[in-house]
């Protein structure tokens, strides 16, 4: 039996379907068998972050109505051989679905596979109460502004009202404008929402160029971003994993006197 | 030292100020109050107050905070010395 995860923010625009695809892709890299659930119902996103929106037929609300069996409604992604994604409609609204059907879908989807990752739409209505529906746990997405910290506290607050235990990715840190003291950094925001952290997810250019060509970070592999999904990827999959890296100062010096191959 | 030579010419660092904004924000979210609630209760509260001890109603405080997922209602207020 496998485990459903919702990622969620309350806000949009930080990041939650980035966060979906580079997940689900780097769970599938170690190994797992791994399906993500686009509940967007009405703007769905998922499909083309992962470069698959030239390969739907079906979607997630045929396959719950019935129009189709669940497996054809399942785009399987070819660079990977465990990697699954079900679309949402473009062109149903929210209620088209409730959270019963939810359940019973999501239930049916971790008896085929490890991982059921669930892209929760931004709000916390109906769309956000049937992506919550299915899940075992929640991964919430928050950028250190504070407009979306306000955001990730509201549905933080929904998801212990549901039973659903949570965890936190911090998005986007921008290492030196914490530095100089205009952002928030993620022990801050850990204080703040006072929730059990997975890691922090730098700023970082590469994720705007992959996700710019359907390729998730994790695909091409370099950037730190990209190193920093997959420790949590393998935090959330149990496997031992090391401190969350820091660029240190020496490091930093040893890259620009070209000491070290990695990449600044 | 040198943060604290910063913070005397340009003010306290964006960080501090959106920290401190967010745990009031975060207060009043919480608890679903907002400022016109929170006077009102504070009025009724200096009533109530008024009735045991002489106290300036004005003077009484009040004051939402969270800390690790736990609001907490502060109210103070200087009691006035008993007339003799």
């Amino acid at each position: 039996m496998g485990r459903a995860i919702v990622i969620t923010s309350g806000k949009g625009g930080v990041g939650k379907t980035t966060t979906t695809a580079n997940l689900g892709t780097a769970l599938a890299q170690l190994g797992h068998s791994v399906v993500l659930v686009d509940a967007d119902i009405g703007l769905r996103n998922l499909d083309v972050v992962m470069g698959l929106e030239n390969r739907i037929v079906y979607h997630v609300v045929d396959a719950i109505r019935g129009k189709c069996a669940l497996q054809k409604a399942l785009i399987k992604d070819r660079r990977l051989d465990n990697l699954w994604l079900l679309p949402a409609s473009q062109t149903d609204d929210k209620d088209a679905v409730t959270p019963e059907d939810m359940k019973t879908l999501i239930m049916e989807l971790k008896h085929g596979y490890d991982f059921v990752l669930i892209d929760c739409p931004a709000g916390i209505e109906q769309g956000f109460k049937n992506a919550i529906a299915g899940a075992d746990e929640a991964v919430v997405v928050a950028t250190p502004e504070v407009s979306s910290i306000r955001d990730a506290d509201r549905v933080v607050g929904l998801l212990a009202a549901a039973d659903v235990p949570a965890r936190l990715i911090v998005n986007r840190i921008s290492p030196h404008l914490v530095k100089r003291g205009d952002m928030l950094s993620q022990s801050d925001v850990i204080e703040i929402l006072a929730l059990e952290m997975l890691g922090a997810i730098p700023l970082d250019d590469q994720v705007i160029a992959t996700t710019n060509k359907g390729v998730p970070a994790v695909l091409e592999g370099k950037s730190q971003a990209a190193r920093e999904f997959v420790r949590i990827a393998k935090l959330l999959a149990g496997h031992e994993v090391p401190a969350p890296e820091s660029v240190g100062f020496f490091k930093r010096i040893g890259r620009v006197l070209g000491l070290s191959a990695s990449p600044a | 030292m040198w943060e604290n030579i910063k913070t005397f010419f340009v003010g306290k660092p964006s960080r501090e100020v959106a920290k401190g904004r967010l745990h009031l924000v975060l207060a009043h979210d919480r608890t679903g109050l907002d400022g016109g609630r929170l006077q009102e209760m504070r009025e009724e509260i200096a009533k109530v107050i008024a009735k045991f001890v002489e106290i300036d109603a004005e003077a009484v405080e009040i004051q939402i905070e969270t800390r690790n997922r736990e609001t907490q209602l502060t109210v103070s207020s200087a009691i006035q010395p008993r007339n003799a």
